[in-house]
This record gives structure tokens, C-alpha cells and sequence, in this order.
């Protein structure tokens, strides 16, 4: 198996942005990482598990974020290097840890790899984490392409190390996803031993104890730590300027928006004009070298993705030296030089130095924005981001949608993250009506669970996966048992981490590495916890709208089990459970009696209506054999048979 | 008779509260469900002429369109309806059983299924309180959904349901607004060319109100356990209670507290005694085991004879004065009705744009209302 272990130092690989990262750690000596799966940082642990095939590593997919970095900081505490990996939101989970944690100090080194996704290409939020630093005072550092994801991360351990704390390590989607060359260094050979040291005072960070306190003494020594930090920062290669020595306008930038930067002042044909300071460094700022380049211009132009963190910090230095530097003009997020949502590009760059600099530039010429826009109406079908066919999730919602409307005391369900949130669509029928956090849907039930003597008379449900009824949901069916809320959970169970490529979770058999390991039941936990549990399997829609429905009348907190594996599960993928066909001589097609159902409603890709024929086809192609489209065809035009 | 889609079906109907759940847009398309005594619309179907509309009871039923489908006459407000006779009747000594009544029904359709004179009958059935559309073809069938439900019921799924399964030559038992709605469906309103009527037979059962079926198990919930429930009865007057059955015995709740759980929708109903039907039935005030019997067609006269000649059914003269008493009942209700639905606004016709609930005809209304 080809692995990131693959290569010798000095060797130059294309690698993605995530297997620099993992690279980076083993270069380090990494011996634990623990994540959660989360776009964009999955491929860090994925990678990592496929070197445990042949590096003495422990890679581990914890239940979620806070266990994950509560894993890693257990073996930096047993004196090895370890990683906690997760995105974005994730840093949200395991936030209150990790202020303990950062109080606390760690022994081995440890890092905390968030992989962020500005732009939510894959997330419920546009949020981001770097305030966290800042919050837990707690050094970050920010790469800008694979070569310095690799090199960063390596160092990260060494910084962790030397001043006994988390180091943060920040990733955006066009980091993460993207691939660059990058130049390899050795693997150490090493054979760490983990012992936890725990025979000296709570004051001795060799052999002491760890934890917060005494937290007044632990809190100075935390702040001590992020200035020698601050100390390395001056001196770090990972901060550059490009540029002349006395230009109009400063960009600081970091992380890719440096790439953005630099092609935006190209674009633009302002090198002479424009100097680019792009820090690695970016919490806290190192003030010495900050102060010899915020010197050289009269305008700052700060150049980030989500919020001004950077921007506010280099306008507080600002203000802190301005005897010494000046008074500066400054560009940003928080000006609108820059939208203040969504991912910049280089255009968007470009359109706000032109800004600045009082220049004019169009990055597309409306005539072809108007073609396209045109063409785009008109030419390019028409296509709802969906389900997949064969999803056993439209098969679901399709139920539930069903129940609810049959009940008709507009009930509504509650949900949060995984495929499945796609049901606030069409192609879930319209069916979620909250979308939060992981397991908030649950714990927002809980809490509509309990509106009735305030004449709430409306059915509540909550859907979440499997995956992430491990991950939070739990507590929040324990409080609505506890509380005796009136509500229904629906567990969409499709047999893994599904959103995120198939990671296992603790109800799957094995581990991230393949490892044999115990799953647990969820229908047995949740009878022990003491909800009533029913099971059914979603492909069956009379059934399962029946249970739902029989659910709907019942009081308490009552749990269904739709078992069913995604359709592109690796075991599933490819076999179809039916041969599916429609006889176009027996489709109702527009008529009264369907009005093109299948098409038009329940929209399963693998459905096509045929405007000549006047009946819908299937597409063979895309079809993955579910046959739930013969349970749900009016006509009996849809038949569908097993395959052998 | 104007024609609309499901979305003015939910607009005139299920938010003017004027669902009754016979069942008779359920079973035709996929779109629409009955579940505890209503219909849902599970998603709307976009056409803007559809089935569910045209055969609904409760919107745009256009009384004129009727009577001239079914007699050949205009619709002219008569309290009964158009009958050829009326009759005291029950069942004859070749009919086993106990009965609610005189077991008329039971009689009549268990006849024309032995006879063959029909292939399947549309009943209603009760599973505990809960009333259930059943499709029988068996006479032995007949009697276990004899007697009143006193609840709103989806028997018409059946009808549908059997209807496209290919069943022809049915017989379907129901209150008025379920034969209004089954006479619209044989007026073939949508001009479907594939449109074969699947009625052989239709008889009407009287009726002045139902239950609603949500309303009814949620005042009896908070009194009982209604899962217990084996059935009801209310007895004739004076009595003034509901008798609900169960296993270990008799629970009774005065019926001034349980009228309050008649569904609005009854309160516009103009039609006591289904007048859009073959024979229609109904209990006889004042003599214990014995129905009032309408035979409204010639359909329903041959039948009334032959089950007489074979022994299945009854019949005795029915008293002027009871005659007048059960018309003076029926008008009583067509005028409260029709005075009801007109203060809703449920009437009105006199622009393009109203969808009134019935179409009256203005002198017919002009007559009644004063």
C-alpha cells in the first residue's frame, strides 16, 4: 500500500495539503492522533491510520472532538508527540477541554491540526476557530501551502516542546484540499516510551501532576509560555516580505490568501506599488518585526479569511507603536474593502487593492457574465443539490414527511449535521424545520418536549446518524428521559460516518486503523437509557410511515431505528438489491392519479421523465436498485426484482 | 358544476375546517391519506382539475347538476329528497342476527350478495372506536359492520381502492355526505374516457351528525382507557347519553357533552336522510327494531322487492304522521344548515371567483331561507 511514509528526505512529492500535514507529523515523530471526521481534515487522520500499517503509530477516530484531543493529550502527558485533528466546528466541541489543557500544559509535544472551511462548502457555518488562540492564549500558526503545511507542523511539535503547551495549527479548505509540491525530510527512527510522570507538586512540569491548578500560579506560567513563543516568532522563517522597501500599501496575509495576495498584486501589475508581509506566525504577533515592516506604508491591507482576526490584532499593535510607526489607513474585512462573508479568491483580492491603490479592475467582462448567466438558465438542467439515489435518507424523510402530514397537527422534526441535513430541501421533502450543531436537533426536541402546558400541542422528532448519536446526542436524550419530554428521535443509521468517506465510529466493528474492536448497539443503549425503541428499515415506506405515525400518538421520548446503509458504503456500492423497471405504457405520467410523482416529488436521481414518451424512465446508470420507487409508483409502472 | 385541484380542496376544505374524512380523495392518486378521521394532503399534486375536488362533499357540490344527473329534474329543495316510497322495513326471517335497528342494511346487501347481484360490498367496520373501511363479499360478512358508528368515517377509501383494483358492480353503505360524494363520482365530472361507474348499488344510511373521531378519543382518553373501547351505542331518546363498551362493562357520558364534538362540517349539511341514493335507511322514532326505508330508484325498488319475495326483508306501511314528522326533521335541518353555511359565506356564487361549498339554486334557497 502506498502510504505517506513513501519517500526519502530531500525527494519532492505532489502531495494534498492533508498529507503534508500528516507527513509533517510523522517527520516529527508523531506517536498518537486522535480526530473526529470533519471536511475539510478527514484525509489527515485517513492518512495517518494507512502509515500505522507501517509506522508504530496509534491513530485513533475518537467518539468526538473533546475525546480526540483528551486522547492526544493523554499521550503528550505519557511524554509522546501527539495530534488532536478536526475541523472547524469541531475546535467548538472540544473547546472547553482545551482551555483547561492550554492552563495546564502539556509535557510531550502536541498540536491541534483545525482544518477550517470558509465559505461553509461543507458546513452548517462560515465559522472559524482562530479566536480560540487567543481566547486560551495558546500560540497558532498558519501554513500557506503544502511545502510549509509539512514543515510547520514539524516545527509546531518542537514549539510545543519547548514551552510546554498546545501549539494550534490553522487549515482552510483550498490548503487542505489543494496539492503542491513538497520537498520531504526524514522519518525519525525512534521508540518512544510512555510513562506518565505523576510523583513531584503540581508546580513540577516534569513530574508532577497535571492540571489547572493552582490556577493563578498555572494561568502566569501559561502566559510566560505564549511570550517565549512570541520570542521564537520574531525570528521565524514562516514570516516573509516580498516587496519594495518603500511601498504604497502593506498586504498582511496568511495562510492561502497569500497566495491570493501575491497573484491579485501580479494581476494587478502593482509590484513596484504593494508589499506583501505574510505571517506563519499569526497569534500572538511577533511586535519587532511587525513594527520594521508596518513602517515601510502608510496603508495596511489585511488579507484573511473568516473574521478580522488578523486585522484586529495588527491594528492593535498599530495603535500600541504608532509613535514609532505612524498613522496608518487601514483595509480590510472590516472596511468592506473585502466581503465580510464567504471565501476570497484572487479576484476579490485584486478588486480590493484596485480599491485602494484607486485603481479600476474587472475581473470578468459583464457581456460574458451576462452570457453565462443566460446560458446557465437556459442550456444547463436543472439540478437540486439532492440525495443520492439509492439514499436511504430520502427513503426516510419520505416516511416521516408522510406521518407528519397524515397526523396534521404540524409536527415537525428537528435536525443538525450529516448528510441528512439536506432534508430542509426538497429532496428531504421539506422536512427539518431547526439546523444546528451535531445533536442539537435532539436537544432541541428536548426542550419543544416540554412546551405542552403552555398549549404546544404540535409532534416533535429529531433525526441525527449513527455516527453522530454517539457524538452528541446522548446527553441530550438522557436530559429529554430525564425531563420526561413528549418527543421522537429518528436514527438514521446507514452504517458509518457516511458525509464524510466511511469513517467508523464506536457502533461499527472496527477501528480507523481496520482493527477488530467492539461496536455498540445503539437500539440496546437507548432501551437501557429508557426511551420505548422501535426499528424498521427505511426501504420499507408503508412500515416505517407506520411507525412513525404510531410514535407520533405516543407520549415520552421514543426512539426508531432506520437501519440501511448508504448507498456508496464501500460494501454496498456498485450491487444493486433490485433490477428496477418502469413500463413507460403503464406510467400515469401527468394525468390525475400522479401528476409525474416520482419526478417531480420524491426526485430520486435515478428517475427521469421523459417529455416525448409522456411517462418517466429509469436511468440505469445512476439507478443503485433500492426498488423504493416501486413501493411509492401509483400506476404499478415501477417493478422491481431481485437480484440474484 | 365547476372543477378544481387539490389546492383549492385544501383551501375550501381542510382549512375551512370542513373535512368530514369520508375517504373519497383517498385511494386515487398518491397524494392524499386519511389517518384518525381526516384526509392530509401529503404534497400538492399541481394539476388544476383533479378528482379529489370534483367528488368532494364539502366543496362545490352542485345540487342542481345532481338531481338532474340522477332524476332528471332540477334540484328542488324537497325535504326528503325524490323517492318513490317510503316504508317501515326490517329484516326478514331468512336474516340471522342482532341489529342496532331493524337490520335493513344488513339485509338488503347481504341479499344482493348471495343473489350475486352485486360483487362486493363497501361497509364501514370499527376496530375498537376507531371506524374502518372494509370491502366484503361474503353475505356472511355483512352483519359484523352493521350499526352506526356515530364517528366520521373513511369508508370511500375502500370504494376507491376496490374501484381501481377493477372491481365493478359494488355496493357501497354510507351516510349523506359520503353518497353526495359517490353521486358526483358517477357523474364522471372529470370526463375521464376510461370512466366506468363501479356502483351497482348505493344505499344511503340517516343522519343528522357525526363524531369527530380526534375530538371524540380525546374527551374519552381523559376519562377512560379508550384502547379498552369494544364499542357504542347511543340509545333513542330519552336516554340523552353516549354507551361506551368495554370488556369489563358500560361507561355512559351524557350526549350534552358529547355534541360538543360534532365537527363543524356537519352543521352545513343540508341532507338528513342521503338523498343520492338507490334506497336509504334510517331508524324508526318510536318503534324498537324497525327502519324508516326511502326507495329512491328503480334500482333500489327491485331489490326491496326481491328480498322481500325471498324472505330476506320486511315491510309494512310507514304512518302519515311519521312521514310528516321525519320530513318536518329533514327540512328542520336543510334550512339550519343551509341558514349556516350562507352566514359562513360557504354559499356564495355570486362571482367567477367564489368556490361555495354547495350550489344552491337561488330560488330553491330563496324558499327555504325565506
Amino acid at each position: 500500500m502506498k502510504t505517506i511514509c513513501d519517500g526519502r528526505s530531500g525527494d519532492t512529492r505532489l502531495m494534498q495539503g492533508n498529507e503534508a500535514f500528516a507527513r509533517g507529523a510523522l517527520e516529527a515523530g508523531l506517536s498518537v492522533v486522535a480526530g473526529y471526521p470533519g471536511t475539510p481534515s478527514s484525509e489527515i487522520v485517513e492518512n495517518l491510520a494507512k502509515a500505522s500499517t507501517v509506522r508504530d503509530i496509534y491513530v485513533e477516530w475518537s467518539v468526538n472532538e473533546k475525546v480526540a484531543m483528551e486522547v492526544a493529550a493523554a499521550a503528550s502527558f505519557a511524554g509522546l508527540r501527539s495530534a488532536a485533528v478536526m475541523k472547524q466546528v469541531g475546535v467548538n466541541v472540544a473547546s472547553d477541554f482545551m482551555l483547561h489543557l492550554a492552563e495546564s500544559g502539556t509535557r510531550g509535544g502536541m498540536i491541534l491540526i483545525s482544518c477550517e472551511d470558509p465559505g461553509a462548502l461543507s458546513s452548517g457555518n462560515e465559522g472559524e476557530s482562530r479566536p480560540f488562540a487567543k481566547l486560551f492564549e495558546l500560540p497558532l500558526l498558519e501554513p500557506c501551502d503544502m511545502q510549509e503545511a509539512k514543515d510547520m507542523t514539524k516545527w509546531a511539535f518542537e514549539l510545543s516542546e519547548e514551552i510546554r503547551n498546545l501549539v494550534m495549527i490553522r487549515s482552510v479548505t483550498r490548503l487542505s484540499h489543494a496539492s503542491g509540491n513538497v520537498t520531504l525530510g526524514s522519518l525519525p527512527e525512534i521508540e518512544p516510551e510512555a510513562r506518565y510522570k505523576h510523583w513531584g507538586t503540581p508546580i513540577d512540569p516534569e513530574e508532577g501532576p497535571i492540571t489547572t491548578f493552582p490556577v493563578h500560579y498555572k494561568h502566569a506560567q501559561m502566559q510566560q509560555k505564549l511570550k517565549q513563543a512570541v520570542t521564537r516568532f520574531e525570528e521565524s522563517p514562516f514570516n516573509t516580505y516580498e516587496g519594495p522597501e518603500n511601498p504604497e500599501v502593506i498586504i498582511v496575509t496568511s495562510s492561502a490568501c497569500t497566495l491570493y495576495s501575491r497573484e491579485a498584486i501580479r494581476l494587478l501589475g502593482v509590484a513596484d506599488r504593494v508589499g506583501l508581509l505574510k505571517l506563519g506566525t499569526t497569534w500572538p504577533l511577533p511586535p519587532r518585526l511587525m513594527e520594521t515592516h508596518l513602517a515601510k506604508a502608510d496603508v495596511i491591507f489585511t488579507v484573511e479569511e473568516v473574521l478580522p482576526f488578523l486585522e484586529d490584532s495588527v491594528k492593535i499593535l498599530a495603535a500600541e507603536i504608532s509613535d514609532r510607526i505612524g498613522v496608518k489607513k487601514f483595509h480590510g474585512r472590516s472596511d468592506g474593502t473585502l466581503p465580510t462573508i464567504n471565501e476570497l479568491n484572487p479576484d476579490l483580492v485584486a478588486e480590493g487593492l484596485a480599491k485602494i491603490l484607486g485603481m479600476t479592475y474587472q475581473a470578468v467582462d459583464p457581456t460574458y457574465t451576462a452570457l453565462a448567466d443566460e446560458a446557465t438558465a437556459t442550456d444547463a438542467p436543472e439540478r437540486d443539490l439532492a440525495f443520492c439515489a439509492g439514499c436511504p435518507h430520502r427513503a426516510s424523510f419520505w416516511s416521516i414527511h408522510n406521518a407528519l402530514e397524515m397526523d396534521g397537527r404540524q409536527g415537525f422534526v428537528c435536525g443538525d449535521i450529516g448528510c441528512y441535513t439536506l432534508a430542509f430541501l426538497p429532496t428531504g421533502f421539506s422536512t427539518l424545520k431547526t439546523g444546528h450543531a451535531m445533536g442539537s436537533g435532539t436537544g432541541i426536541a428536548s426542550g419543544f418536549g416540554k412546551l405542552d402546558r403552555f398549549g404546544m400541542d404540535q409532534p416533535v422528532l429529531s433525526v441525527c446518524g449513527d455516527s453522530t448519536f454517539f457524538h452528541a446526542v446522548m446527553p441530550a436524550l438522557v436530559n429529554a428521559i430525564h425531563n420526561r419530554a413528549d418527543m421522537t428521535l429518528v436514527v438514521l443509521d446507514n452504517s458509518g460516518t457516511a458525509m464524510t468517506g466511511f469513517q467508523p465510529h464506536p457502533g461499527r466493528p472496527s477501528d480507523a486503523a481496520g482493527n477488530e474492536v467492539p461496536a455498540l448497539d445503539i437500539a440496546k443503549i437507548v432501551r437501557a437509557m429508557g426511551a420505548h425503541v422501535e426499528e424498521s428499515d427505511p426501504f420499507d415506506v408503508d412500515a416505517t410511515r407506520h411507525k412513525v405515525l404510531e410514535l407520533l400518538q405516543k407520549g415520552g421520548v421514543n426512539v426508531l431505528i432506520l437501519k440501511q446503509s448508504c448507498a456508496l458504503c464501500p460494501e454496498k456500492k456498485g450491487k444493486k438489491l433490485f433490477q428496477v423497471d418502469l413500463d413507460a405504457s403503464v406510467c400515469f405520467g401527468e394525468n390525475c392519479g400522479c401528476n409525474k410523482l416520482c419526478t417531480r416529488v420524491f426526485k430520486c436521481p435515478g428517475l427521469q421523465w421523459d417529455p416525448e414518451a409522456k411517462a418517466a424512465r429509469i436511468d440505469e446508470v445512476i439507478c443503485s436498485g433500492c426498488g423504493v420507487c416501486a413501493s411509492i409508483c401509483p400506476s404499478g409502472a415501477i417493478t422491481k426484482k431481485e437480484v440474484a | 358544476m365547476r372543477i378544481y385541484g387539490s389546492k383549492e380542496l385544501i383551501n375550501d376544505v381542510a382549512q375551512r375546517d370542513l373535512c368530514i374524512g369520508c375517504g373519497m380523495c383517498v385511494n386515487i392518486c398518491p397524494y392524499f391519506k386519511t389517518y384518525k378521521g381526516k384526509s392530509a394532503m401529503l404534497f400538492p399534486c399541481m394539476l388544476d382539475q383533479g378528482r379529489c375536488n370534483a367528488h368532494c362533499p364539502k366543496t362545490e357540490v352542485d345540487l342542481d347538476a345532481l338531481s338532474h344527473f340522477f332524476w332528471n329534474e332540477p334540484y328542488d329543495g324537497s325535504p326528503l329528497g325524490r323517492f318513490k316510497r317510503i316504508m317501515a322495513a326490517r329484516a326478514g326471517e331468512k336474516v340471522s342476527g342482532s341489529f342496532q335497528g331493524g337490520g335493513t342494511v344488513s339485509a338488503l346487501v347481504a341479499y344482493a350478495l348471495k343473489r350475486n347481484l352485486i360483487e362486493g360490498a363497501v361497509l364501514t367496520g370499527a376496530e375498537g372506536i376507531e371506524p374502518v373501511a372494509r370491502l366484503v363479499a361474503e353475505p356472511e360478512q355483512v352483519a359484523a359492520c352493521a350499526g352506526s358508528k356515530f364517528i366520521a368515517a373513511p369508508t370511500l377509501t375502500a370504494l376507491n381502492q376496490a374501484a381501481r383494483d377493477g372491481a365493478r358492480r359494488l355496493a357501497v353503505v354510507g351516510t349523506p355526505c359520503q353518497m353526495t360524494a359517490v353521486a358526483q363520482m358517477r357523474m364522471n365530472p372529470t370526463k375521464r374516457e376510461d370512466f366506468e361507474d363501479p356502483i351497482a348499488l348505493a344505499v344511503g344510511v340517516f343522519c343528522n351528525w357525526a363524531l369527530d373521531h380526534r375530538q371524540l378519543v380525546a374527551y374519552l382518553s381523559e376519562r377512560m382507557d379508550a384502547s379498552t373501547i369494544t364499542g357504542m351505542d347511543i340509545p333513542p331518546p330519552p336516554a340523552e347519553v353516549l354507551v361506551v363498551k368495554t370488556a369489563e362493562g358500560e361507561e355512559r357520558f351524557p350526549l350534552k357533552e358529547i355534541r360538543k364534538l360534532i365537527p363543524h362540517t356537519c352543521f352545513i349539511c343540508p341532507d338528513m336522510t342521503a338523498e343520492w341514493s338507490d334506497v336509504s335507511v334510517g331508524m324508526y322514532e318510536g318503534r324498537s327494531g324497525w327502519n324508516t326505508l326511502l326507495i329512491r330508484t328503480q334500482v333500489g325498488f327491485e331489490l326491496v322487492e326481491r328480498a322481500v319475495e325471498a324472505g330476506w326483508l320486511e315491510v309494512e306501511t310507514f304512518p302519515k304522521e311519521n312521514e310528516q314528522a321525519l320530513s318536518g326533521a329533514a327540512l328542520a335541518k336543510k334550512e339550519r344548515s343551509f341558514r349556516n353555511a350562507d352566514r359562513h359565506g360557504y354559499l356564495r356564487q355570486d362571482d367567477e371567483d367564489c368556490r361555495p361549498a354547495v350550489r344552491v339554486p337561488p330560488e330553491v334557497l330563496a324558499r327555504l331561507l325565506g
